[in-house]
């Protein structure tokens, strides 16, 4: 069955340059179909994601998207084996960080030129899609995080890490079977995080121009030191239980604007609240995103290129990415956003201006989920002094670098 | 064509037409199962021995790098930082699961057979975890194991004992799991049944008449009687623990576990090829394992027949 | 040959468990004096409350509403967490259906081994037969082959076999989980064994009767092997059905799930939602426990007979 789905799709294929050599526009043939993978958001979102498409083939009765929902944790290995299978999408999105690799061996399209207008974007998310100066993906929505705290055990959100701390015991005293913060793990998550509060300690993480690695020097190590200590007053015996948060076990969490939607529609009873992220040197988080590519192996980068239009544009990209509770990349659309006027939301997006972008080098998601991960575990959890974790994963990210 | 011209080069001899034919017919019969085995098991294994000595991402093609990757794999801790950690998590979890599933599986089996009402019940309860889905043995213990609402701690708090988080700490990861096994040591325990029901009741008989109490019975005719149900075991286990895979990737969501505690080799092997795209590394690691395994059933081979002539 | 053949057999089949008599009365070691036998009863039950209480959780916690879920103490039954009134939902099971693609997914897996277990079946009778009973060139070295494959462990072929369903272009369908696996060595083995013991008396009769091998293969042996037959389809059906490892390298498409991988899904997806979760592993699971409880004393006898691993 699939086989014959493809086999008509290359069919379609042919068509579509003889026709494009014919009258020289982009027409797409009749019955065209652009397989689009996304994250597997929840069943609610789902839906309205759905309901977008509907809009898209009301506007291009010719292509067809058929969305392929794949498990986030799964993401990046299903799609390299599908792209190794000659089995790949048309069209999906790619983590910002995979950007470098993906386009550096060629399995990425180009966008054309004339497809998006770069001053439409915020210029941090787009850039995240350029490697060597060229636009290989366009942003479709970017994210960052912030402290959620629980309404009923924590009164003022804490501003400073010094207060963090201070609340985060103050909860624990009172209520032993009660965590402070659900403090982040080595795992990509907490790596993800991490480079806000190495931030905002006044630190960096990498320095790419003089190519040397900075992310064990003293703002890190200060930033894993924070952790460690509001462990002493979270312990993982009651964190470890799943969405701690949500089920009142943490009076307090770092997460994003997906969980502000999440826990309204799952935990209507828990009352919570977010605030920007307590600071050090200064005010600081992180970034995220998803970026919109046409994978090289497509027979439909035209079908394809127009979903991926459709969902930055000014029209659209809002409703896209209010959907997964995230933000829009269109500046346009950003104002338009519904979310611009919840003041949980107003929140997240007064903190994204303060958001660091992430390194651009190709092997970081490694270097991110492996090393740093690994070092922060050993410090935060094993209880290693900061500067020897982070020393050792400077030391890997170095060689694999090359620098 | 068959039986005429057969018979033709064959002539004088029906049977030996028969036997042409009969030939044919077989070398039709095992068609599938030989171009499958050549397929699916033979160029697989030429192919995974050539990719171990190849850097390759199954996107662009494979370069010949000699034995790098076993050197990698092996001795380069920046590289692979966890490889040994996946040795040492795989071998702990074989040293605590076998015994804890054997040891389960004998004593279900030696009481089943002490019994004279209900032995199809208690073979059929106990087997159920047995033929349970990986993934759902998975989702089903995780949820056991939740440190607030899990039923283990909720029991052990029952008895006044404050259960650890036991996917949580990295000390409890190994244990948690070989108690896994031995929930599911249903297939032990029909082995060991079966190893029962075969030795002879009048070696009993004769042990009664020389006063033998029930534990001196175990002891002496029982037990060294199953050595070779339990040396099988034994061996079949450890080859099956080595390949643990699908209970940690449920377990822990396709990560590592704390401190990497449910890294198992199989995992490491997945997570290295599938996910970093060390496809070459990967295949190291498969040949490694395989070699490791090869040696183990050739100790079998040697021990076992041994056994057989006591 | 010869001897490898005989020593492999030992090896998967120590002695002691090959033969199981019938369990009679006399033979069983039940003599033990009541008192004992008592406590063998006591002990049993408790080890099913043990073996069973994962199930019975599961099974509550899927009618549980989500508020219900996460109580301090543990309740067995799914009632209110604040009035203990009976308050069970079957809303978990209509959103894993539904919205959690396990609708598609059970229909992905009922295809799967509504054409992968009879297709092996025939083809490894085939074989099997032939290997048994027909006399040809060649046919001790390339069984000798077949038996080798038995000796590599599954994980170590993983990435070629993956490579070369890519490469046949069968990698994201169902295609790709039946046709890598529809032999089975072990099967073949197992069954080939089971032919050899039919008495070539009948055969021959048949054959002086003029009818062909395929007719006798069809007419004769396969009806005549049918206990073997019977424990190889239930085995493989319950291997299939649960099996994660192959349809998570080989699919990527949501949509192409197999049961046991949209659970792994659910379980990575649905954090916090054990109620979700446990509808979808009642789903995974039942099939194969309601084709076990009918066919368990086959299988039981089957499994303890060749040595095999659930």
């Amino acid at each position: 069955m699939t086989l014959h789905r493809k086999s008509l799709a290359g069919v379609a294929a042919v068509g579509l340059v003889a026709s494009l050599a014919a009258c020289g526009s982009s027409a797409v043939s009749a019955g065209t179909t652009v397989d689009f993978w996304y994250y597997q958001p929840t069943p609610e979102q789902a839906a309205k994601v759905q309901q977008l498409v509907k809009e898209f083939e009301a506007a291009n009765p010719a292509i067809d998207i058929k969305l392929v929902e794949v498990p986030k944790d799964d993401y990046n290995t299903k799609l390299a084996s599908a792209l190794a299978g000659k089995k790949g999408p048309d069209a999906g999105y790619l983590d910002q960080p995979q950007m470098a690799r993906y386009a550096g061996s060629g399995q990425i399209a180009e966008v054309p030129a004339g497809t998006v207008n770069e001053g439409d974007f915020y210029e941090g998310a787009l850039n995240t899609n350029k490697v060597n100066g060229k636009l290989y993906g366009v942003p479709l929505q970017q994210t960052t995080v912030v402290l959620f705290y629980n309404k009923e055990l924590v009164d003022t959100p804490p501003q400073t890490w010094d207060d963090l701390v201070a609340t985060a015991e103050r909860v624990h005293q009172a209520k032993p079977n009660i965590a402070g913060v659900a403090v982040p793990k080595g795992d990509g998550f907490g790596a993800w995080v991490f480079p806000g509060f190495v931030a905002s300690a006044g630190g960096t993480m990498l320095d790419e121009k003089n190519k040397k690695v900075t992310f064990a020097e003293p703002p890190a190590q200060e930033a894993l030191g924070l952790w460690r200590r509001l462990l002493q007053s979270a312990p993982r015996k009651i964190t470890n239980s799943e969405l701690p948060f949500q089920k009142g076990l943490a009076a307090m969490m770092f997460s994003g604007p997906w969980d502000i939607l999440g826990i309204r529609e799952q935990f209507p009873q828990l009352k919570f609240d977010v605030a920007p992220m307590p600071r050090k040197a200064k005010e600081a988080s992180n970034i995220g995103g998803d970026n919109g590519v046409v994978f090289s192996t497509s027979d439909q980068k035209d079908a394809a290129f127009k979903w991926l239009q459709f969902l930055c544009g000014e029209s659209h990209n809002a409703a896209f990415a209010d959907i997964t509770g995230n933000f829009p990349t269109n500046v346009k659309a950003a104002k338009k956003s519904t979310l611009a006027g919840d003041p949980q939301f107003k929140v997240v997006l007064d903190q994204l201006e303060s958001a660091q972008a992430r390194p651009a080098v190709k092997d970081w998601i490694q270097i991110n989920d492996d090393y740093l991960a690994k070092a922060i575990e050993e410090a935060v959890d094993g209880g290693a002094p900061p500067a020897t974790a982070l020393n050792t994963a400077a030391e890997r990210a170095r060689k694999l670098l090359g620098w | 064509m068959g039986t005429r011209s057969s018979g033709v080069t064959a002539p004088g001899s029906r049977q030996g037409a028969r036997r042409g034919k009969d030939a044919l017919t077989a070398y039709m019969f095992i068609t599938p199962a030989m171009l499958h085995t050549l397929l699916f098991m033979l160029l697989p294994a030429a192919a995974a021995l050539y990719f171990s000595f190849t850097e390759w991402d199954m996107i662009s093609p494979a370069r010949w790098v000699g034995f790098a990757n076993y050197q990698e794999v092996l001795f380069n801790g920046d590289l692979y930082p966890d490889f040994w950690k996946s040795v040492r998590v795989t071998l702990v979890y074989g040293l605590l699961a076998v015994p804890a599933s054997l040891l389960t599986g004998f004593v279900q089996a030696y009481l089943i057979d002490g019994i004279r009402r209900g032995q199809p019940f208690f073979r059929l309860a106990f087997y159920l975890p047995v033929i349970t889905a990986e993934a759902a043995v998975g989702a089903i213990w995780k949820w056991l194991y939740d440190p607030q609402f899990g039923l283990i701690n909720a029991a052990l708090g029952f008895f006044g004992i404050n259960g650890p988080d036991w996917l949580g700490t990295p000390g409890t990861v190994v244990p948690a799991l070989a108690l896994i096994a031995a929930w599911q040591s249903g297939s032990a325990m029909l082995i060991f049944l079966a190893g029962l029901k075969g030795i002879p009741r009048s070696y009993y008989e004769a042990a009664e008449v020389d006063g033998a109490n029930a534990g001196q019975r175990l002891w002496s005719i029982t037990l060294p009687l199953l050595r070779p149900t339990t040396f099988f075991l034994t061996v079949t286990g450890i080859i099956a623990a080595l390949q643990v895979f699908g209970i940690v990737y449920v377990l822990f969501s396709s990560n590592i576990g704390p401190e990497g505690a449910g890294l198992t080799y199989v995992l490491h092997l997945y997570l290295a090829g599938f996910r970093n795209g060390g496809m070459g590394a990967a295949s190291a690691m498969s040949f490694l394992l395989f070699a490791f395994i090869l040696l183990i059933t050739a100790v079998q081979f040697r021990v076992l027949p041994r056994q057989y002539e006591e | 040959m010869q001897s490898v053949d005989t020593a492999l057999a030992k090896g998967r089949v120590p002695k002691s468990g090959r033969v199981a008599p019938p369990a009679s009365r006399r033979r069983s070691r039940g003599v033990a004096p009541t008192a004992l036998r008592l406590v063998a009863y006591a002990v049993l039950f408790a080890g099913v409350v043990v073996a069973l209480a994962p199930f019975v959780w599961m099974i509550a916690t899927s009618f549980k509403q989500p508020q219900d879920v996460f109580t301090p103490t543990p309740t067995l039954l799914p009632t209110d967490a604040r009035t203990g009134v009976w308050a069970p939902t079957l809303d978990n099971y209509l959103q894993v259906l539904g919205i959690g693609g396990f609708a598609t997914a059970f229909l992905n897996s009922v295809i799967v081994v509504v054409i992968l277990v009879p297709a092996k079946l025939l083809l490894d009778a085939l074989a099997a037969y032939a290997f048994a009973r027909i006399e040809f060139p060649g046919r001790n070295a390339l069984f000798m082959v077949l038996l080798a494959t038995m000796m590599v462990p599954g994980v170590a072929l993983l990435i070629p076999k993956v490579f070369i369903t890519q490469e046949l272009g069968m990698s994201d369908s169902l295609t790709g989980i039946i046709v890598p696996n529809v032999i089975s060595a072990f099967d073949i083995f197992l069954l080939r064994q089971f032919f050899m013991t039919i008495p070539r008396e009948v055969e021959e009769a048949a054959m002086l009767d003029g009818a062909s091998r395929i007719k006798i293969f069809w007419s004769l042996a396969l009806p005549l092997a049918r206990p073997a037959l019977a424990v190889v389809t239930i085995t493989s059906f319950i291997y299939h059905w649960n099996d994660l490892l192959w349809p998570l390298v080989i699919l990527s498409d949501q949509e192409k799930y197999t049961l046991p991988l949209a659970l792994q899904a659910l379980v990575s997806g649905r954090v916090g939602q054990p109620q979700l979760v446990m509808a979808g592993a009642v789903v995974a699971v039942m099939p194969v426990i309601v084709v076990f409880l009918i066919f368990q004393r086959k299988i039981l006898e089957g499994i303890a007979l060749t040595g095999l691993k659930g």
